[in-house]
């Protein structure tokens, strides 16, 4: 096992798939947690990131051959099945239902905004809450490169997407974000609004 | 730099990425003058600073290792489900479906030019009578252009454009033939002598002769006197038995 640890990860994808057992272990304790994270970001259930995990690495067991070096990482391709599993749950399920981007949030918070102390729980929880709220193509950047810490280039990756898609998203899904987490601003009255709206 | 400019930069000045340093400078400048570009920066300032610290709460968590235990036992029993879902397999499945699709529409293609061919041939004005081949003829003529064989199917020695749709259309080799021969106008085919069915079944060859245009005369057939010198092309149709079963003139 102590040897094992020091391969990476195609080494020990290739032992596993000749049944070795204790490379099982050790890419599975090596990348679940990234799967894990990735399917509970997504979904918000435990239950839900359990099984995805299982089944990305029951997946490896059984098709582990179709990973290509040449093509990505390793954790990439992990997270990329791992999407499609949650995809797929997350549509059969209906655990979630996502708001429509140009609905206005019913969790808009209406008083104080959370932007203004996260560090209360209650306003990670808001975040939280905010991020499962958005549309899925939206909720995977921001959990990837907002959660995850990837590089676009990764993102674009495991989405099988441009990294210009990945930009364009995750600029989309922070002005979700905001828009549900930020107060609503009572709009200014005509007395109010100075000549500081910049034109320049 | 305006607020719509600055919205471009503004995830990048929160993450405090690099940037070129007259963009930085013009957007910081800009927010001197900008009330909502510096609500703007801050709010994403601040949401950069929430989703990190939800990114901090997340990084001790990982799956119960009740998983690991039962992906275990699954590789000892070797009890792996079917494919659910595989990564690769909807781009393998897309690509079988595309190629299917072009497989489906070159034939499409190919079957109608093919029909639009056939209408083409029958509704030429000039147009042989070049038939389909048969898979007896291997009795090869050096002194005659050897041609597909046809089975007479009337004796009338009426001059009119010929049918050769049928075997054009059983024989795609037959339209170029036909092409070949498109200026080409011949009788139906003469019997000579008694033929009977038992003969027509058994193919043979059509040869191409050359006639002193009195030979239409014999068959009914009107001469141009203009031309009696001229000779006039024939197909013979030789059987198997080497005799000559039937004849057509060919303009």
């Amino acid at each position: 096992m102590n040897q094992r640890e020091e391969w990476d990860d195609s080494e020990l994808l290739r032992s596993m798939l000749t049944g070795d057992e204790d490379a099982l272990v050790v890419l599975y304790r090596r990348r679940q947690a990234a799967i894990y994270r990735f399917a509970y970001q997504m979904s918000g259930c435990v239950s839900l990131a359990e099984d995805v995990t299982q089944e990305v690495f029951l997946f490896l067991m059984r098709d582990g051959q179709l990973f290509d070096p040449r093509r990505g990482s390793l954790s990439s391709f992990l997270l990329g099945v791992a999407r499609n599993y949650v995809l797929r749950r997350l549509r059969s399920d209906h655990l979630l239902s996502p708001l429509s981007e140009d609905v206005a949030s019913d969790e808009q918070v209406k008083e104080a905004s959370p932007l203004d102390d996260l560090t209360r729980a209650e306003s990670i929880e808001s975040v939280r809450k905010a991020v499962l709220s958005l549309p899925e193509r939206y909720r995977e950047v921001v959990v990837l490169c907002e959660l995850q810490e990837m590089s676009y280039a990764e993102a674009a990756d495991v989405l099988e997407c441009a990294i210009g898609t990945v930009r364009s998203r995750l600029h989309r899904a922070r002005a979700l974000l905001l828009n549900k987490l930020q107060p609503v601003r009572a709009e200014p009255t005509a007395a109010e609004v100075k000549s500081e709206r910049c034109f320049a | 730099m305006n607020c719509q400019k600055f919205e471009d930069v503004v995830g990048d000045l929160a993450r405090g990425q690099m940037m070129e340093t007259y963009l930085r400078s013009t957007a910081l400048s800009h927010l001197d003058d900008c009330v909502r570009c510096s609500q703007r920066l801050r709010d994403e300032q601040a949401l950069l600073r929430g989703l990190h610290v939800l990114s901090l709460q997340m990084t001790t968590i990982s799956a119960a290792s009740e998983v690991e235990t039962r992906l275990r036992e699954a590789m000892r029993a070797g009890l792996v489900p079917p494919p659910a879902l595989a990564k690769a397999h909807p781009r393998r499945a897309y690509w079988l479906a595309v190629a299917a699709a072009v497989v489906v529409l070159i034939g499409a293609i190919v079957a109608a030019s093919w029909q639009w061919q056939s209408k083409g041939n029958e509704s030429a004005p000039a147009q042989s009578a070049v038939t389909d081949e048969s898979p007896t003829s291997n009795q090869p003529n050096k002194q005659a252009i050897v041609r597909n064989v046809e089975t007479p199917k009337t004796a009338k020695p009426v001059v009119r454009r010929s049918r050769s749709t049928v075997a054009t259309r059983r024989n795609p080799r037959a339209g170029e033939t036909v092409a070949n021969h498109a200026s080409e106008i011949a009788t139906d085919f003469i019997p000579l002598g008694n033929i009977n069915s038992t003969t027509l079944q058994d193919g043979g060859t059509i040869v191409r002769v050359e006639l002193p245009r009195s030979a239409l005369v014999r068959f009914g057939l009107p001469v141009n006197m203009d031309r009696v010198d001229e000779k006039v092309k024939a197909d013979v149709w030789m059987g198997v038995d080497g005799l000559a079963h039937a004849i057509r003139f060919v303009q």
